[in-house]
Order: structure tokens, then sequence, then C-alpha cells
């Protein structure tokens, strides 16, 4: 049995920067493990610590995602070993084809009994990547999943739904979004980062995976219309009885 | 024709009827695991009908399976968590792209907000195309013709359910907001901003770390790109520094208001008005100014 944690290696949007014609440039945005990622692989290594099964990363992105630094960035998280697929090709690929290669390498590696993600991607923050997998994967999904636990047949989650919670049990393998808060992530230390230079990463090419035709036709790229704001700070002991007459004379109040 | 499949978990959908309805075409709602009599003003209703205790996630192959898109149809899924599931279920199935974000949907082409807003695309409808978007509320009309078919679910089972004691909010109707971050460094602290809220008739909101993390406030009250989207008339920000994250989740909103001890908060860079200060002694004055 392995435990499959699906990774993203990508940048914030915020340190990209959008030409006038909508067009992003990322070359000076720094790409890392996303955001909320480190949660899904420290949930894992739980799991894979309670079973004394292997926590195995999988992720798909551009060759970035295979340099030195990213591949030390995932294992030195807690993972055993990282399946990377590193291609350019991908950036514009629409992410239900991304989902296909993703599953494609959960049956590669063959045992699989659940695969974790992090909430959502720190540049697309969509939140469907888990669902696309599953879909492709045949597997039920479930988001929103704040505890994971292993059962007999399968796995009990318990997850976060309207306003509450919910207990779900399940039999056989799974896809499962945990949440920001599921656990603590743990902060690599300089002992993490040189044990995981020595951990397994192995590269699959693109053309050695089925992924899905998907048509995306991206016609025209714009930059947003930004609204115009007036930007008026007021200062002085006064400042916060001006802010409330600035407010009524604009009718809001 | 582009006709409209709209998958639902909820009967919260009235944009997304509203949507189909301007498309032109069929619309025709596939329902999960839920009453389908309250899903009105659609054309047709496919009821997935599944044993009590299934969650709907677990209808997803059954769902994917009735949703029969063709050559410039269009699927739209409320943005709620069963119902992305049952979104990439059917993205899957159809091999179609599934996206976030859509600002405008016409017959042949729609605006999609990409990467937390810096970036607007034009994608084509000539495909099948999975669109997660905002619900609405729950819609009015006629009943619909209806048909039912049996569930062949994934083994999955509620085997409990713990409410919340805390009433759930609709944050996305709301004409004044009072949104806490950071800033606040304890709980009881946020009394402060509740204060103010009580005192303009605001709903309170927070970003995400308040939420999630601290704990401080429902999950359903935080503002941004995975939390919700709001455009009230004023969007007070106290002690929130503004990462784009966040803000794309308030950027629509008429008058933004930002109060931050740090000059250089991004927050102040796309507000109307703003208080360089201390939340602790800025926020009660601004009330007090109120009253």
């Amino acid at each position: 049995m392995t435990i499959v944690v699906a990774y993203k290696y990508a940048a914030n949007p915020q340190d990209a920067s959008v030409g006038s014609d909508g067009r992003i440039d990322w070359s000076r945005a720094k790409e890392t493990v996303s955001e909320y990622d480190p949660v899904a692989i420290q949930v894992g290594r739980q799991l894979a610590d309670a079973a004394g099964s292997e926590l195995v990363g999988i992720t798909v992105g551009t060759t970035a995602a295979n340099s030195s630094l990213a591949r030390k960035g995932a294992l030195s998280r807690g993972l055993d070993r990282a399946v990377i697929v590193a291609d350019d090709a991908v950036r514009d690929w629409a992410p239900t084809r991304v989902g296909s290669v993703l599953a494609a390498l959960v049956e590669r590696i063959g045992d699989a009994a659940i695969v974790l993600t992090g909430d959502a991607s720190v540049d697309e923050g969509a939140q469907v990547m888990p669902t696309v997998i599953a879909g492709y994967l045949g597997w039920p999904c479930f988001l929103e999943v704040i505890s994971v636990a292993q059962t007999a047949d399968g796995w009990e989650l318990v997850q976060a739904h309207e306003g509450g919670t919910r207990t779900i049990a399940l039999a056989g393998a799974a896809v499962v979004s945990v949440t920001t808060d599921a656990t603590e992530a743990r902060t690599p230390g300089m002992k993490d980062i040189l044990a995981a230079g020595k951990k397994p990463a192995e590269e699959v090419a693109l053309a050695d995976l089925d992924a899905a035709e998907v048509d995306l036709t991206v016609t025209a790229h714009s930059r947003p219309a930004t609204k115009a704001r007036e930007h008026q700070v007021f200062s002085g002991d006064d400042a916060p009885a001006q802010l409330v007459a600035a407010l009524r004379s604009v009718g809001v109040l | 024709m582009t006709n409209t499949w709209i998958v639902a978990v909820s009967p919260q959908i009235s944009a997304l009827i509203d949507t189909g309805r301007a498309l032109g075409g069929t619309v025709t709602a596939v329902v999960a695991g839920t009453d389908p009599s309250r899903f009105l003003g659609v054309d047709r209703v496919i009821a997935i009908a599944a044993p009590e205790g299934v969650p709907a996630e677990a209808l997803a192959p059954s769902v994917a399976s009735a949703v029969a898109a063709q050559a410039g149809d269009v699927v739209l899924v409320a943005n709620r968590p069963s119902e992305r599931v049952l979104a990439g279920a059917v993205a899957a199935k159809l091999g179609a792209p599934i996206l976030t974000g859509a600002k405008v949907i016409g017959k042949e082409t729609a605006e999609i907000s990409r990467y937390g807003g810096v970036t607007q695309q034009t994608i084509s409808l000539a495909q099948p195309v999975v669109l997660v978007v905002d619900g609405g509320t729950a819609p009015s009309g006629n009943a619909a013709a209806s048909e039912t078919v049996q569930a062949e679910p994934y083994a999955a089972t509620v085997t409990s359910t713990d409410a919340s004691s805390v009433a759930q909010v609709n944050l996305s109707a709301a004409k004044r907001i009072v949104a806490v971050g950071r800033g606040f460094k304890s709980e009881a602290d946020l009394q402060l901003a509740k204060d103010l809220a009580a005192a303009i008739g605001a709903d309170l909101a927070c970003s995400r770390p308040i939420a999630e993390g601290s704990g401080w406030l429902a999950r359903d009250r935080y503002i941004g790109v995975s939390g919700q989207h709001v455009a009230p008339d004023v969007y007070i920000a106290l002690g929130i520094s503004g990462q784009l994250q966040h803000t794309v989740g308030m950027t629509d909103s008429r008058v933004v208001v930002a109060v931050n001890s740090d000059e250089h908060a991004p927050i102040f860079a796309g507000s109307d008005y703003g208080i360089v200060g201390d939340i602790y002694t800025v926020v009660p004055a601004i009330t007090a100014a109120v009253k």
C-alpha cells in the first residue's frame, strides 16, 4: 500500500508581472511547493507512519518542477520519494489534462490507497484538481477534509460541511483534499534538506503517460480593468471623524 | 443553440439558471441525491437518486453519465465543495476544461479571470466546458418535468453529522462588510470590529488565517480566491495586509476602506479611504464617530 500526495510547484501570481496585453511574465516569480501542499504532505506522513507504508509525492509541472531545488523542497517535507513529470508543454494545458496525467502517475505507482492534495494551489486557486484526478481514476473524492484515519477496508474522513462537520466512512481508495489547518506543516530543517538530497526522485516523460485530449482554446488575453480608487489617507486625531464624514458624503453609511 | 447543463446538490442555483436562460437553449439540471422538486425554473430535471446516508460526492459517476453535453453546450456548477467534486467527474468524463472565475459567459466565448485575477482570458465554447461559478439563491419558477435515475454510488456513507451552532451567513448579499485580518492579536479583540459592525449594520468577514488556523470566525466568513467573493457598498478592511489572494474576493466592492499600521500594506493601493494607525485605537474611534 502506498500513500500518495499530489503537489504543485508553482509561483504566486502576486510576484508575476502582467503586460498591458494581459499576458503574464512569470520569470521574476519564484516557484515553490505550493502554499498549502506541505499540509497535505504532513497528513500523508502521519498516515504512512501509522500504516508503515511508503509516502510518494507526484507532481506535473514545467521543467522547473524537476530542478534540484524543487525536488529538495518537496522531499524535505517528509516524502519518501517523488515521481515527477517536468515538461514546459504543460504550462498552457487545461487543468483537466494535467489531472489526467496525475491520475496516470497514480496508476503507475499501482498500489495507492489514497491520494491527498492541499486545499488550493497558490497560482490558480481553483480547488478542482483533486476532483479531476478522481474523475480519471474512477475513485470517490472529498474536499475540505479536516482529518483522515485508515480503517479495515478504507478510510474515515471528517469533513467541513455546511458550517459544521460530517463523518464519512468509505471503502477502498479515494482522493482527499485536506483543509489548510488539517495539521501543522513542519518547516524542514537543515537535516531534512540534506536527507532530501539522498531520496529518490524519478522523472517520467510525458510521452510515456496517457494524457487526455482536452481542447481549451484561449482566443484572447486581457489585463483586467482595475477599479479607480480615491486613495485618500486621513491622518491626525480626527482621522476617524474625517473617514466617517467621507463615507457619509458618498452615501455608504 | 447553446444548451446548459447544471449540476447541483443544493437548489441555490438561480445565477446558473439566469446564465442558461441568457444563452437561450434548453436548461437541464442534473440533481444529485436530493429532492428534485425544489429545482424550479429549469426545463428538465434529471434526479440521481441514492439511498439515505450516501454523500452526494459518491454519486459522481452517475452524475457524469447523465450529463450528455454536446459540442457548444456549457456545464455550470455552483462553487461549493460537494458540487466541485461532481464538476471534476463531469470534466474528466467529457474531456472538457474545468474553469473557475468566469466573469462573462456568452454563446461562443467566456471571459475567465485567472491566476488570482491578474489576467483575463477569453476562451472558446465550441467544445463543452465545465464552468464553476457562484450559484446564487434558491430559484423561482415552475416545476420542470423530472426523470429519476437510480445511482450506482461509490461505497461511502455519512456516519454522523455535527451541525454548526453558528448560523450560516450569505455575505454575497451584504451591503456593508467589516473584515478583520491578522492585525488582531487575539480572538477577544475581535470585539472592536464587532462593535463597529453593529454600529453601522455591517456583516463581519475576515481574511483566511482568521477562519482557518486560528478558527476565530467560521469558514464561510473568509473572503478570498477560494473563499467568498463579495461586492458590498462599503468594505472596511481592518488589520488586513491585502495579499492578492484576499483582494480578489472583494475587489468589486463600491467603496473600500483600510485601517492598517503598515503604510506600505498593499491594501492601501486598492482603497478609497485609509487610516494608517493602530487598529486598537483607530477602530473604537471610528465606532465612536459613527455614533
